[in-house]
């Protein structure tokens, strides 16, 4: 079996192992979305306005919640370690570990958004945009956000400070994407935008597991 | 000779004694230009026909956005520095200025609410220009907040500098994702490439005002930097024999 693919069943091992941690993600969702209306007004037509954008940004909240310790365990019990003696590049490495990350840990949030615009009586279209908005722009946000925790790995102090530095970079996936829920909305031409998210993903996945083996080698190295 | 005026930098030594010198230069340069295009920019310079007076806050706000971007493009090229040369100089080069920078970034946006009370009716809008020099100044917390994180000051350094090449990278993207999104804010007031739309009156005190900014922060950053360098080297001979006067 190649290295990839036990890294892949690794990793579903460990979530079989805790089955727990995928769903409080999902819970952290959930409970943000049933917020909004206790918060503002149980008026379905101005939470159908503002209900794609609310998911957005829970979803990306709880992306964030969920990439923040990414590489945590596998640093503390010297996995990192192990990958630097492999014969594959580190950041080959980094980038099975983003999109099994993804795969398992992401999805999830995606896939429970048809519940979350149901609750704010998001229209089916808008729903429909929202969901393959999240698809391709979540590639760039695990990305980045896997940055995040690589660079705070080795500082035992560092708090939410991964996410805090990586949030800004997220300012362009979040302006695309709204733009494409607007578009969604008034019933216009949203593969141009949807276009641009995805080069923005693609170009993300390509170049920052470079940087991220690099915040790796940082932390492992000491000073090196 | 050869590469030994880039080598001289690799010694703190060297730099602190020199940087003095630079710095007694940049201040007295600045100094004078400041006080120079201030005066003629709030005293002298001709009264806007639409804002009034309050247009005279130009002449700290354009030059203080100016270095708010400036700065992080030198955090950059120090960063670049630091990974292909290894040079520690460079790493606090970048450190000074992230302070200098996020001051610069601050200053720009307290100036710009100021000014867009008279002339807007509010002191902030979601407009491109603002929400952009918002990012930047997360950006530079970003870069502050991250070193501070670590206890080696190396291993900091690394780190601080993956994160300014990476946003170095997403800012022009954040910039233009950000114009494209909402824009509202005045044209920049001065282009390289174009006359100025101002009379002359008005655009040479605030060249001069530029000038005497970008020279103030490298007067602020020497400063920085001198003071990095001694207690990065606290340890050495030549740092202990200068604190202790001998």
């Amino acid at each position: 079996m190649s290295i990839e693919k036990r890294m892949l069943v690794r990793e579903l091992k460990l979530i079989a192992a805790r089955p727990g941690d995928i769903f409080k993600p999902m819970w952290f969702t959930l409970l943000v979305i049933s917020m909004v209306p206790l918060a503002l007004a149980p008026d379905s037509q101005l939470l159908a306005e503002i209900g794609s954008a609310m998911i957005w940004v829970a979803t990306l909240l709880a992306l964030l919640l969920n990439t923040e310790h990414l590489f945590q365990s596998d640093f503390s019990d010297g996995v990192l370690e192990q990958w630097l003696f492999l014969d594959r590049p580190l950041a080959w490495l980094v980038g099975v570990k983003l999109i099994a990350h993804w795969l398992f840990n992401v999805l999830p949030l995606i896939l429970i958004t048809p519940v979350a615009g149901l609750m704010l009586s998001v229209s089916t279209e808008v729903l429909l945009a929202l969901f393959i908005t999240l698809l391709v722009a979540t590639p760039a946000l695990t990305c980045f956000s896997g940055l995040g925790a690589a660079l705070t790995l080795g500082s035992s102090r560092s708090g939410i400070l991964g996410v805090l530095v990586m949030m800004p970079l997220f300012v362009p996936v979040v302006i695309l994407a709204a733009g494409v829920l607007i578009r969604a909305t008034d019933g216009s031409d949203t593969l141009p935008l949807l276009a641009l998210l995805g080069a923005f993903s693609v170009i993300a996945a390509t170049l920052v597991p470079v940087a991220v083996s690099a915040a790796i080698r940082l932390n492992i190295g000491g000073s090196n | 000779m050869g590469w030994r005026w880039f080598h001289q930098w690799g010694s703190p030594r060297w730099f602190y004694e020199r940087a003095r010198r630079w710095q007694l230069v940049c201040g007295w340069l600045a100094l004078i230009l400041l006080t120079l295009g201030s005066l003629w920019g709030l005293g002298f310079a001709p009264v806007d026909y639409q804002q009034g007076n309050s247009y005279r806050i130009i002449y700290l706000h354009v030059p203080v956005a100016f270095l708010a971007q400036a700065l992080y493009a030198a955090m950059a090229v120090c960063a670049i520095v630091l990974f292909v040369w290894k040079m520690k100089l460079a790493d606090v080069a970048m450190q000074s200025i992230a302070v200098a920078g996020f001051a610069f970034t601050a200053l720009s946006l307290i100036s710009g609410a100021v000014w867009g009370k008279p002339t807007w009716g509010t002191y902030w809008v979601w407009d491109a220009r603002l929400t952009s020099m918002l990012i930047l100044a997360f950006l530079y917390l970003g870069a502050i907040g991250l070193r501070a994180a670590f206890q080696d000051p190396d291993q900091a350094g690394k780190a601080c500098g993956i994160l300014i090449l990476v946003g170095v990278v997403n800012l022009p993207i954040i910039k233009y994702s950000v114009e494209w999104w909402n824009t509202l804010h005045q044209p920049a007031s001065l282009k390289l490439t174009e006359k100025p739309t101002m009379p002359a009156s008005m655009w040479i005190p605030l060249l001069i005002n530029i000038l005497g900014y970008y020279i103030a922060a490298a007067y602020l950053v020497l400063g920085s930097m001198r003071a990095t360098v001694l207690e990065r080297e606290r340890r050495a001979i030549w740092v202990r024999e200068l604190v202790n006067g001998a």
